[in-house]
């Protein structure tokens, strides 16, 4: 029992001890939330007296607060915290003040007794100045509230880098800063962010804090949101502020009536809180000048493959050609490139498909384009490299990729009958339709080749022939011509011709026998009228003479110059004389004397043309 | 030594015998009879072989043509229609299946349009085969030279009158006969025409395998040659498109 008793008295004893210690490590000290505050908004004055021991503080007394409304207070809060066996206390009075003018303010020093020690605090400064330093917050009642959130609440964007070029990734975090307990938030506004094209990166489900300084003070942060983006032009581009609206616990610990306390939520309440995050400028550096001609906008660093299903294919079967472009950048921005084929390929839009991988610190993956080719016709055909260039930020050049040279070996598929479609006019297709017409079955009247025609002698002769023909007419005709216009030569030459014609008259006169079996008396006048026309027609057409002048007399003078020997001159003349003896004096005319005067002319114009020729 | 060479003059007289055993004509009715068996790709060359004997007929060619056709040689089938359409102009089925060939052929080259003279003077070109011209050429050739004789040797006036009359006709006649007769000779003859054998060729701007591409042809496509340097062909289409090709590419017709 003894014992028991002096175990009692030591404990309290040591408690005592350590309380009357503690009483002597007690600190008070005064603080503000923040330094600066415009006109019309709130801010806390604390001030904190630690280790006071079992019998806390009493009698506060506070500075001169002239200047300003205390909206609340004294908001008296106590902890206790025992670390290895130390005990630890604070209890903290705070009040929420308003300025009422602005200017530069020093807050003096509040004085407290603990453990029968006054204890004073340091002063403090503040600043007020026009206007706010912070949103406007919600309705009026809710102020306190939202003052304390507000300073223990920040949502806050950042980039890795500011500066950068064109199309080059920058990564874009936002992270929530927090002293409060968070119950749900959601994304009230995504940032805007003209001239980017942005890639949200994947962030874990469930926010992961880290404990973190900021201005003095630990935050828990958490990143709610990363982004990949790639600038599409060039220039001073902004990132837009984003919004979150967040659903905040929070404790009310302005009164400490246990009534009230009792009624009240014992996890508190909640008030939705907007926060949002600054613009943000990045400078955008424009791609250097004089790209290659295939470059499309492809930033990062890549590679590219291109492989094709089938070497060798038939006509109309068609060919997959695969090209494969893989690495860092902006993949999702790269655009098919042009692979130049044969000009009898028919060739389709390629089917484009990616594969992104977004979780890590740079945007990765692969796209692949897809080509269908149709050859349409037979024969070794090759598809020219296929190019791709991109810009490498880091080099700070342009980078030209080449794959390898593709043959391809196409042969002829099914039968070229089946007729290429071409056309689809109304007239195509029905001539389509139709078959050539059959062949030919008759002889062949097959003749050596290249020869048409064959200039042997005949083709001359019979070219030749009708011309002679006119020829000849032409030669003719002239002479016949030319003789006709010769008129002393014609009548010549016809002389002998005409005396013969009339001197047969004459012999057929002579011959004919009349019914009494003589000639008949005009038959004779008629014989000796022929014999003395045909002769003296012969003479006038041989001496070229108009019978109208002409005389027996002058036939004769004629014939002389013509050197006619005399006798046939003389025999002429006998004959001529006795023809007109008969005609006008129709006396003796036998038989015997017709003969002879017939044989007599006869032997006259014959002696004569051999003479006059 | 004198028998050796008898017996080898001999053996080549009985081997060119051998060769000779068919005539053109029963090769022509072997090949036909190929073809009405359904064996195009055979009666083509056996066509082929009676051309490289070198006979020629329209109907030979017509017939090798309609062997390209059915054995899947449109060029072929359209170069021998060419050829054969020298020959005989006017002839209906010939006609057909050449414009049925030539809607088969990838291209399509829409002719440049022409005054419509040209069709009448294409009409009358090819109204007669060419025998038939050259012997109603004649024909007229032969009056000719009776009017003219009729005419030197006419005795009367009325009769002179006449010649001259019905002589000047059959000289307008004649002369526009002949004309016809040279230009139809002219085609036969000309060299300038080609088809396009391979079956895409690529048409360059100048004579130069490094020059730019000036257009496409497939095969069957018939090309006008204006001009050649080395190797390299110059050619027209119906359409008035001009450039450059290898002249491997294309055959004469």
């Amino acid at each position: 029992m003894d014992t028991l008793h002096g175990m009692v008295r030591a404990l309290c004893a040591v408690a005592l001890f350590s309380g009357a210690a503690a009483a002597q490590n007690a600190t008070f000290q005064a603080g503000l939330d923040r330094a600066q505050v415009g006109i019309g908004e709130q801010f806390t004055l604390q001030f904190t007296l630690a280790n006071a021991g079992t019998g806390g503080g009493a009698n506060l007394q506070l500075p001169d607060l002239g200047k300003f409304h205390i909206m609340s207070g004294p908001n008296e809060s106590s902890s206790m915290q025992i670390v290895n066996g130390a005990v630890s206390s604070s209890v903290t009075y705070s009040y929420v003040l308003q300025p009422k003018e602005q200017g530069k303010f020093t807050i003096g020093a509040a004085t407290i007794e603990a453990g029968g020690v006054t204890l004073k605090s340091a002063p403090v400064a503040i600043e007020v100045v026009k206007g706010s330093t912070r949103p406007k917050q919600q309705a009026g009642g809710q102020d306190d509230a939202m003052a304390q959130i507000g300073e223990n609440l920040y949502l806050k964007a950042t980039v890795d880098r500011t500066r950068v070029a064109q199309g080059e990734q920058v990564n874009l975090v936002f992270k929530i800063y927090t002293r409060v307990s968070i119950a749900s938030y959601a994304v009230e506004k995504n940032p805007t962010m003209t001239g980017f094209w942005g890639e949200d990166v994947e962030t874990p489900k469930n926010i992961q804090t880290n404990p973190e300084t900021l201005n003095g003070k630990q935050f828990r942060v958490g990143i709610i949101k990363r982004m990949a983006l790639f600038p599409t032009q060039s220039g001073e581009l902004e990132i837009g502020p984003m919004e979150v609206q967040s659903a905040v616990q929070i404790q009310d610990r302005r009164s400490m009536d246990p009534f009230e306390s009792f009624f009240r939520d014992p996890f508190g309440r909640q008030v939705n809180y907007v926060v949002k995050s600054d613009p943000i400028k990045i400078r955008v550096d424009p791609l250097p000048p004089d790209p290659p001609s295939d470059f499309k906008g492809a930033v990062g660093q890549f590679a590219m493959s291109t492989t094709v299903d089938k070497k060798s294919t038939r006509t109309n079967e068609p060919i997959d050609l695969k090209v494969t472009v893989s690495g860092t950048g902006n993949i999702k921005l790269i655009e098919s490139p042009a692979v130049e084929l044969p000009s009898d390929f028919e060739q389709y839009t390629p089917k484009v498909s990616d594969n992104i991988n977004r979780t890590g610190d740079r945007i990765s993956g692969s796209k692949t384009f897809e080509y269908l080719l149709i050859p349409r016709y037979p024969g070794m055909k090759v598809i020219k490299p296929v190019t791709f260039s991109y810009y490498d930020p880091s080099k700070k050049e342009y980078v030209r990729l080449h794959s390898p040279q593709i043959e391809l070996n196409v042969e002829q598929g099914a039968v070229a009958v089946t007729p290429l479609i071409t056309g689809g006019t109304q007239e195509d297709v029905r001539l389509l339709s139709q078959d050539i017409r059959f062949i030919k079955l008759g002889e062949p009247d097959l003749s050596p080749r290249g020869e048409h025609f064959r200039t042997n002698g005949v083709f001359i002769a019979m070219l030749l022939l009708p011309l002679a023909c006119a020829g000849g007419a032409f030669v003719y005709a002239r002479q016949r011509k030319a003789e006709m216009l010769d008129q002393a030569g014609y009548r010549n030459r016809r002389a002998i011709k005409v005396a013969r014609k009339g001197l047969k008259q004459a012999e057929y006169l002579l011959k004919e026998k009349g019914s009494s079996g003589a000639p008949a008396s005009n038959q004779r006048l008629r014989f000796y009228g022929e014999i003395s026309k045909a002769l003296w027609k012969y003479m006038g057409d041989k001496l070229n003479i108009p019978q109208s002048a002409f005389s027996i007399e002058g036939a004769v003078a004629e014939l002389g110059l013509r050197a006619v020997p005399g006798d046939i001159i003389t025999s002429l003349k006998a004959l001529l004389e006795t023809c007109d003896l008969a005609r006008f004096a129709p006396t003796s005319l036998d038989l015997a004397v017709m003969q002879r005067t017939y044989d007599e002319a006869q032997r006259i114009i014959v002696a004569l043309e051999r003479i006059l020729r | 030594m004198r028998l050796r060479t008898i017996t080898i003059l001999l053996l080549t007289l009985a081997a060119s015998n051998g060769l000779r055993a068919q005539s053109p004509e029963e090769q022509f009715r072997r090949a036909n009879q190929l073809y009405q068996q359904g064996k195009f790709a055979e009666a083509r060359d056996a066509y082929g072989a009676i051309l490289s004997g070198g006979y020629e007929s329209p109907d030979l060619l017509y017939n090798l043509g309609n062997a390209c056709y059915k054995s899947g040689s449109i060029p072929g089938a359209i170069l021998n229609f060419e050829r054969a359409r020298r020959l005989l102009p006017g002839d209906d089925d010939l006609r057909h299946n050449l414009q049925v060939a030539n809607m088969m052929i990838a291209d399509r080259i829409e002719p440049a349009p022409r005054l419509f003279v040209w069709d009448y003077w294409d009409g009358i070109r090819n109204f007669f085969s060419l025998t038939g011209l050259m012997l109603t050429v004649y024909l007229f050739y032969m009056l000719l030279a009776a009017v003219i004789s009729v005419f030197f040797l006419a005795r009367t006036y009325a009769l002179r009158k006449i010649a001259v009359l019905t002589g000047s006709g059959f000289l307008l006649v004649f002369l526009f006969l002949l004309v016809v007769l040279i230009a139809r000779l002219g085609d036969v003859t000309r060299t300038d025409e080609a088809v396009v054998m391979s079956p895409i060729v690529t048409v360059k701007n100048s004579p130069d395998s490094k020059s730019t591409d000036a257009f496409v042809l497939h095969a069957g496509v018939k090309v006008l040659l204006v001009d050649r340097v080395g190797s390299w062909s110059k050619v027209r289409l119906a359409d008035g498109k001009v450039g450059w090709l290898e002249g491997s590419a294309v055959e004469v017709i």
